[in-house]
């Protein structure tokens, strides 16, 4: 009996799970970054989160399987401005002691007009989740692959920086988060 | 009213220079000495912001007044200063013409190399004098400014305090032609 249920969960994999395996990618974490740019009192910056994780299922052919999931952990901020990274750990901005990760994980693909790719998904951001959209650039090369991905957010639809941060000219409200993934089979 | 200087008195454009740079200091020090122990607040981000474009201003003016300067008659010595004094005029004279370049640009080095925003006013930005953040450089660059401002404080205290030797003891033209130029009865204003 165990012996036939043995075969019967391999045979499950061999069947349903094989062709979703096909198109995971493992992520090579020291050469892919996940970085953002945003003004500061009107002077443009550029920062970085040094540790995430992300599960990528991503076949071009095949947008109806394709599945991104990232979480990122918030505490790797780096924007090479200690006093700035310590302030936006902070409750004020990220809040980091209550919320220390991002979670985004898409919902659907489809191409667009101009025929790019785009990614509708839901972003999980100091405890408020909203609908995200990422323009996906995806090359193969071989049997490895470049994923970019752009997505333009507003700091304050996740209530960073609300309250006396608020005021746009001093931290811009506009965020451009840029994924640059390395992926490999 | 003359624009240049003359032996009898320094001209209205240096004389604006001086008492311009002189009330922006006056001003960078009270704004310096209470920002730094400010919460992080909104407040403390323009106070900073607003001592970096005073101290941009300075170093802009110092340059303009030093270029000027090159070309400028110096107003003479009273009679019968002594040597010594008149080296040390020179001297302290010369270091705080450093002071108001060394200051400023200390202060940009540090912004720059805390990888700190600068905009002047907010108007247009400043480039980094480091290319990006610079952990090494950045205390360095602090403690020179502070040392720098030490420095000046001194500075000033001779300074002002020959100045006004000169005008209450001496009761010369030293003061004076800093202030109003060269007396009138002179030929001057």
């Amino acid at each position: 009996m165990k012996v036939a249920l043995g075969w019967l969960c391999t045979a499950a994999v061999v069947c349903f799970a094989a062709p979703a395996l096909a198109k995971t990618w493992q992520v090579d974490a020291a050469r892919s970054a996940l970085t953002f740019t945003n003004a500061y009192q009107g002077v443009p910056y550029t920062g970085q989160f040094r540790r995430f994780t992300a599960v990528i299922d991503y076949d071009p052919k095949d947008l109806a399987h394709a599945k991104f999931e990232v979480t990122v952990d918030i505490t790797s901020l780096d924007t090479q401005n200690a006093e700035r990274d310590h302030t936006a750990l902070g409750a004020d901005f990220f809040d980091t002691t209550k919320f220390p990760r991002a979670y985004f994980v898409t919902t659907s693909f489809h191409q667009a007009a101009n025929g790019k790719i785009v990614a509708d998904g839901t972003l999980t951001l100091r405890g408020i989740s909203k609908p995200v959209m990422l323009d996906v650039a995806f090359s193969p090369q071989g049997g490895a692959a470049t994923l970019d991905v752009t997505a333009r957010l507003k700091r304050l639809d996740f209530g960073i920086g609300a309250g006396q941060w608020a005021d746009p000219s001093m931290i811009g409200n506009d965020v451009t988060v840029h994924g640059h993934l390395l992926l490999h089979r | 009213m003359r624009l240049r200087s003359t032996e009898a008195g320094w001209g209205v454009l240096l004389r604006t220079f001086h008492w311009l740079i002189a009330a922006l200091i006056l001003a960078q020090a009270v704004i310096g000495l209470s920002m730094v122990p400010m919460g992080v607040t909104p407040a403390k981000v323009r106070v900073f912001a607003l001592h970096k474009s005073i101290g941009m201003t300075i170093l802009a003016l110092a340059l303009l007044r030093i270029a000027w300067r090159m070309g400028e008659k110096r107003p003479v010595d009273p009679a019968g200063m002594p040597r010594w004094q008149r080296g040390a005029a020179r001297a302290v004279h010369l270091t705080l013409y450093f002071l108001i370049l060394a200051i400023p640009l200390s202060g940009w080095w540090f912004n720059s190399a805390s990888n700190a925003p600068l905009a002047w006013f907010g108007l247009f930005p400043i480039p980094s004098l480091t290319g990006g953040y610079d952990p090494v450089w950045k205390p360095r660059a602090l403690l020179t400014h502070q040392m720098l401002f030490w420095v000046l404080v001194a500075l000033l205290v001779a300074h002002v305090g020959a100045a006004l030797w000169h005008h209450f003891v001496q009761r010369d033209d030293v003061l004076r032609r800093m202030l109003v130029g060269s007396r009138e009865r002179n030929g001057g204003g």
